[in-house]
């Protein structure tokens, strides 16, 4: 049964392999060929082959796994953690796997019947002599040869090399650009060393701010959002712990809901929820700070959590065992094994927070990132260097600040 | 009528389908000192969860002072509790807690739950817990962090947690494994004197037959999760001994 599920998954793996090695060679064929950055109006078509030209790849791409396969371990073999050996052990002679070669064939022929009816050792491995076992563990006294004289190690490095060319190619990467066009990003740099600090105080006539204005706006988004968050995720943690919550079946489903909630919320970056909250709350500051209020909880919430899960499970007995209920557990044997790192946690989302305070003002979250976005829109580089070098200070200082009293406090 | 009855009591744990326990049978008397004995893994650790349910039996009954406790709702369940205390081979304190919050949290059975989310317990609850740690001589230790303390003081801080119950039972989980010699015998002497003055029953499992001999009144063996001696200690002679612990395995004596 073992045999039967490795077999068949180390040819769907290898399958995948080969394909995506094929992918990468018609899209490496097909960037450099027709289309390029540089002459973006020819769109990048994908080839129509003729049914013929598709027959010849499709069989390609099988002979591919079958010969990984033979001369092996293939990178699928490999993965499911077995390799073809002969009769008495040793690796398989040049005959026995041309054999073997030929004879897979029929087994794919015949949707691999063979593998079925004979887990242990289908048709073609016994017509060819070999048989289907399981790698031994790297620490027997058996060498194994080195990598790069395996197929599987020969075949990860193609995949590697392929995918890496294509990254290449679709990502535009272009050397020459970041020097040759270095001095279209002088003007950005003169603005900062020269930045014109003429809004720190005044307000700017269209934000209606000064860019201290802007700054505390951003720093209490932040502050407000970390707290509240804090407070909201803190009773959410226990529902999301296994350890505390599921221990039945309307707290296991709970539990589920709980850490479902933390996952989906979380994968959702800030800035979109800041995108939703602007329209829903209007532009300004109330949207960017429950935007990181929301993604504050579902983060910490999923971070508390698991420190929950991680307890010493000790206390809680003890205490379970004096009659005290479920909630002066939590608060008796839970709540004093994680505050410490509950709130050393709290701490270090304020750092985050911080940043992303200035990020929401893209899409109409408030605070100074409007100041920043709006210069630069405008080109006014030294107004932009102002922002810039106001906010690198404010987050040096809170830095040190938060790092200095998260020591205080582990 | 026996203090504690245990009948037929079964536990099979679903994860790794072990036997824990086997149709396990005994009843103990009001004031008695039941020493359990087993090699680890005999299922010592699970009879005693079982009998205050921190772990659910699988099959049988447990009845205290005649009452059924395999059949109450968790919520009865955790009303008897209160008196049942319960000691730790780990001790299991919140380390990062005071002593005293230690002590204190062998009362939140008797407090009303939302004062006692607060911190705040009654007057005469904070006199009772200085008369504990008094009695295990840590009344000094009061407001030192748990994990300050020695592994004796620290097992003594459990029985303190255990005495704020006003326990009726004792159940006690290889309280002294994790100590010396020295210190095992001043902490089984604490818990022999709750049993002889406040005539509390204690049902105690030990790692050493010198200790179970001499600090119980009975002696019950479990082998495999099944009862295989219950009697006096006198009654264990080599044989019985090799039944208990295996052939390969030589008393040591510890003092
Ligand atoms: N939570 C558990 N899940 C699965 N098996 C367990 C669990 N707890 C104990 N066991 C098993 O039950 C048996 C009895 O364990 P235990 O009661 O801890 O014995 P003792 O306290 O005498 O060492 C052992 O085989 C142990 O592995
Ligand atoms: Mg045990």
């Amino acid at each position: 049964m073992k045999l039967l599920r490795a077999r068949a998954l180390a040819f769907l793996l290898d399958l995948l392999v080969w394909a995506y090695l094929l992918y990468s060679g018609f899209t490496l064929y097909y960037l450099s060929a027709l289309w390029s950055p540089w002459r973006p109006e020819e769109k990048l078509v994908w080839p129509a082959l003729s049914p013929w030209a598709w027959a010849v790849v499709l069989v390609g791409l099988g002979e591919a796994v079958l010969l990984t396969q033979a001369f092996g371990p293939s990178l699928g073999q490999r993965l499911m953690g077995v390799h073809l050996v002969a009769e008495d052990g040793a690796p398989p002679k040049l005959a026995a796997r041309l054999a073997y070669f030929g004879f897979s064939h029929l087994a794919l022929a015949t949707l691999g019947l063979g593998s079925v009816l004979h887990p242990q050792r289908p048709w073609h491995e016994r017509w060819a002599g070999v048989r289907l076992e399981p790698l031994p563990p790297p620490s027997s006294a058996v060498r194994r040869p080195p990598w790069y004289r395996t197929a599987y190690g020969l075949t990860a490095l193609l995949v590697a090399l392929a995918t890496l060319a294509v990254g290449w190619r679709l990502t535009e990467v272009d050397l020459r650009r970041l020097v040759y066009d270095a001095s279209k990003s002088l003007r950005i740099w003169y603005g900062l060393i020269g930045p014109d600090f003429r809004y720190l105080l005044a307000p700017d006539p269209r934000i209606k701010l000064s860019l201290v204005d802007g700054l505390v706006q951003s720093l209490y988004m932040a502050l407000l959002a970390t707290v509240a968050g804090t407070v909201a995720a803190f009773p959410l943690s226990f529902l999301g712990a296994r350890n505390v919550a599921a221990r039945h079946p309307v707290g296991w489903a709970i539990y589920a809901l709980t850490r479902g909630f933390f996952n989906v919320v979380r994968s959702v970056e800030t800035v979109f929820w800041a995108a939703i909250f602007a329209i829903w709350l209007g532009w300004g500051p109330f949207a960017g700070a429950t935007a990181l209020f929301v993604h504050t909880v579902a983060a910490l919430g999923k971070l508390f959590s698991e420190q929950v899960e991680h307890i010493d499970p000790g206390p809680v007995e003890a205490v379970t065992a004096t009659g005290a209920n479920l909630l002066q557990v939590v608060r008796y044997a839970v709540v004093p094994q994680v505050l410490p790192q509950y709130l050393a946690f709290a701490i270090y989302r304020w750092d985050i927070n911080l940043r992303m305070a200035v990020v929401v003002a893209l899409v109409g979250g408030g605070g100074i990132g409007r100041h920043l976005f709006e210069y630069k829109d405008d080109l006014r580089w030294s107004l932009v260097g102002a922002v810039i070098l106001l906010f690198m200070l404010t987050v040096w200082v809170m830095d040190y600040l938060s790092g200095w009293i998260r020591e205080k406090i582990v | 009528m026996a203090h504690v009855v245990v009948e037929n009591l079964s536990k099979i744990y679903e994860r790794g389908k072990v036997r824990a326990l086997w149709n396990v049978n005994f009843s103990v008397e009001k004031g008695e000192f039941l020493v359990l004995i087993g090699l680890s893994g005999s299922g010592k650790s699970t009879l005693l969860r079982c009998i205050n349910r921190l772990v659910e039996p699988t099959s049988g009954r447990v009845f205290l002072n005649g009452l059924e406790l395999t059949r109450l709702s968790p919520r009865a369940m955790r009303r008897v509790r209160r008196r049942i205390g319960m000691i730790f081979q780990q001790f299991n304190l919140v380390k990062r807690a005071t002593v005293l919050q230690n002590v204190l949290a062998g009362r939140l059975g008797y407090t009303s739950t939302l004062p006692s989310l607060l911190g705040w317990f009654p007057k005469r609850d904070i006199q009772r817990a200085k008369e504990c740690l008094e009695r295990v001589g840590l009344l000094d230790k009061m407001y030192v962090r748990a994990d300050q303390l020695s592994g004796g003081q620290q097992q003594r801080v459990g029985i303190a947690r255990a005495l704020m119950q006003e326990p009726e039972l004792l159940l006690a989980d290889e309280p002294v494994s994790a100590l010396d010699p020295a210190t095992s015998h001043s902490v089984m002497q604490y818990i022999e004197q709750i049993n002889k003055e406040d005539g509390v029953t204690v049902i105690a499992s030990l790692h050493f037959l010198s200790l179970a001999r001499r600090y119980g009144q009975r002696i019950l063996a479990l082998r495999a999760g099944e009862v295989v001696f219950d009697g006096p200690p006198e009654a264990i002679d080599d044989r019985k001994f090799k039944e208990i612990y295996g052939e390969e395995a030589e008393e040591v004596e510890i003092r």
